[in-house]
């Protein structure tokens, strides 16, 4: 058998599985960290869209519309290829944790601006009647009953950040898609290389959907 | 949603050149012998080619004409003229290194173009032709680095191409000269030379020709040259005989002095 799927290429990625093992420990780091970074951002400015500020209002759709309306490829070419030309050279993980980072957090921003425009304003107006200042309306009243309404899109936005980090396959990155395509293309065992590589992602994202179905069931016990 | 149109037509189109044979009788007992994959190439009429469209001399879509001309095509056309009798019968396709073997797997071309380097590991997937051209692998790096020699890359960067031999050969070159290198991989060689201008990469390193066109003011081309590598057309696994009548067409081409000719057309040595 020769075809894309004969089985001594399975025995040469065998042979050589670390490449894939370290691959998927890279992108595993690349996402946690970018993850936290979105959930930080995300909050932050899913907070301040909702605000009365007007400026913070103002920056926080700035954010949203210009990293929404841009694709993530041309954002991460823009810090490996642009930036420097500019005089900063950031290393290649950072730039998985901060360009999938920053652009995730304009998503989960919108996520938190929707969840919090749900609450009904009576909620608001009631906590500020209880001698409540903003920031504790926020953290007491608010904020807790978003979060049953925030939890699936933002389990959404979370498996889609995993998948994501494999743009960093196309500036060198290191990562578990980088070294699907380094190891398959030195060889050309592309069918079983990118079979495991799919295999590799969905062990990465499989958990992370779980658990995030079980926070849902959990705050829907806790309202 | 357009190949898939394209296939289709094909498809019926090939029906139905093979149902009117059958009514008219069996007349052709010279086509009988062709294996069928040579005859399906010929019921289609068009010989699918994937060549190279950002190598300059080898394959290189001109931006103003809109074709692509090169050494590489004008190879295929001698194959396409053999099988078809007719040399502008080619329905040429853009690859990448990345996309050739998948291409030539899936029957989305017929044969392979593209500098592709013959070596013992791709001959287990794909069948190439004797080689019809020796190319050293070059050393690309900006002129104000003051690097002379693959030693002054001693600790530095490398930008390679996916699908490329060029890592292998390289680093069994540093080895052996005891230097210490690293190697970034990138899908196409614009990006390669982008992450050099960017100073991603310390040395842009593919096959020499290659190279020449990403040749500019600011940087310079290394006298190095390492591991020679061989270019061969190359089909699909399972079709022996298209494989033979590519070889046959090479070594024709070979022997009558026609490849040196193609050669110095397009000015290669």
């Amino acid at each position: 058998m020769t075809g894309p799927f004969a089985w001594f290429k399975w025995e040469a990625l065998f042979a050589e599985w670390t490449v894939f093992g370290e691959g998927a420990l890279m992108t595993l780091a690349a996402s946690m960290l970018a993850l936290a970074l979105s959930l930080a951002l995300g909050v932050m400015f899913g907070v301040m869209s909702t605000s009365h500020w007007k400026i913070a209002k103002a920056i926080s759709r700035i954010y949203v519309e210009f990293i929404q309306n841009t694709p993530l490829v041309i954002q991460i070419f823009f810090y490996y290829h642009g930036l420097p030309h500019l005089g900063l050279s950031l290393p290649v993980f950072s730039i998985g944790v901060l360009g999938v980072g920053v652009y995730h957090g304009a998503y989960i921003s919108e996520v938190v601006r929707a969840g919090i425009q749900s609450i009904p304003k009576g909620q608001r107006e009631a906590a500020y009647s209880q001698g409540l200042n903003y920031v504790e309306t926020m953290k007491y009243i608010i904020l807790p009953q978003a979060k049953r309404i925030v939890l699936p899109p933002l389990a959404n936005q979370a498996v889609s950040l995993v998948k994501n980090t494999s743009v960093l396959a196309m500036i060198a990155g290191g990562d578990l898609m980088y070294r699907a395509d380094s190891w398959s293309s030195q060889n050309l065992y592309y069918g079983p290389a990118y079979v495991t590589t799919g295999i590799l992602y969905l062990m990465l994202c499989l958990p992370l959907a779980s658990l995030a179905r079980n926070l849902e069931k959990k705050a829907e016990v806790h309202a | 949603m357009k190949g898939k149109f394209t296939i289709l037509a094909a498809a019926l189109l090939s029906t139905i050149v093979v149902l009117s044979g059958c009514s008219g009788g069996q007349k052709a007992p010279a086509a009988a012998k062709l294996a069928p994959e040579i005859q399906a190439i010929k019921d289609r009429g068009v010989l699918k080619v994937g060549t190279k469209v950002d190598v300059p001399k080898f394959g290189y879509k001109d931006p103003k004409s809109g074709k692509i001309e090169g050494f590489e095509v004008d190879i295929a056309k001698a194959i396409a003229k053999k099988i078809l009798g007719d040399e502008n019968k080619v329905d040429l396709q853009g690859v990448t290194a990345k996309t050739r073997g998948p291409l030539l797997d899936n029957g989305e071309i017929d044969i392979v173009a593209a500098t592709f380097t013959i070596t013992d590991e791709r001959k287990k997937s794909y069948n190439f032709s004797d080689p019809y051209f020796t190319d050293g692998i070059g050393l690309l790096v900006k002129k104000e680095s003051g690097i002379k020699s693959l030693k002054d890359l001693n600790g530095k960067k490398i930008g390679v191409a996916q699908s490329a031999t060029t890592k292998k050969a390289i680093q069994e070159e540093a080895d052996k000269q005891g230097i210490k290198l690293s190697f970034l991989e990138f899908g196409t060689y614009p990006e390669i030379k982008s992450a050099l201008d960017a100073g991603r990469v310390d040395c842009f390193s593919v096959d020499t020709a290659i190279l020449y066109g990403y040749l500019d003011d600011k940087t310079e081309l290394l006298l190095d040259r390492f591991s020679p590598q061989t270019y061969g057309i190359a089909s699909k696994k399972s079709n022996e005989a298209l494989a033979k009548l590519i070889n046959d067409t090479i070594n024709e081409l070979k022997s009558n002095g026609e490849i040196d000719k193609l050669k110095s057309k397009w000015g290669l040595k």
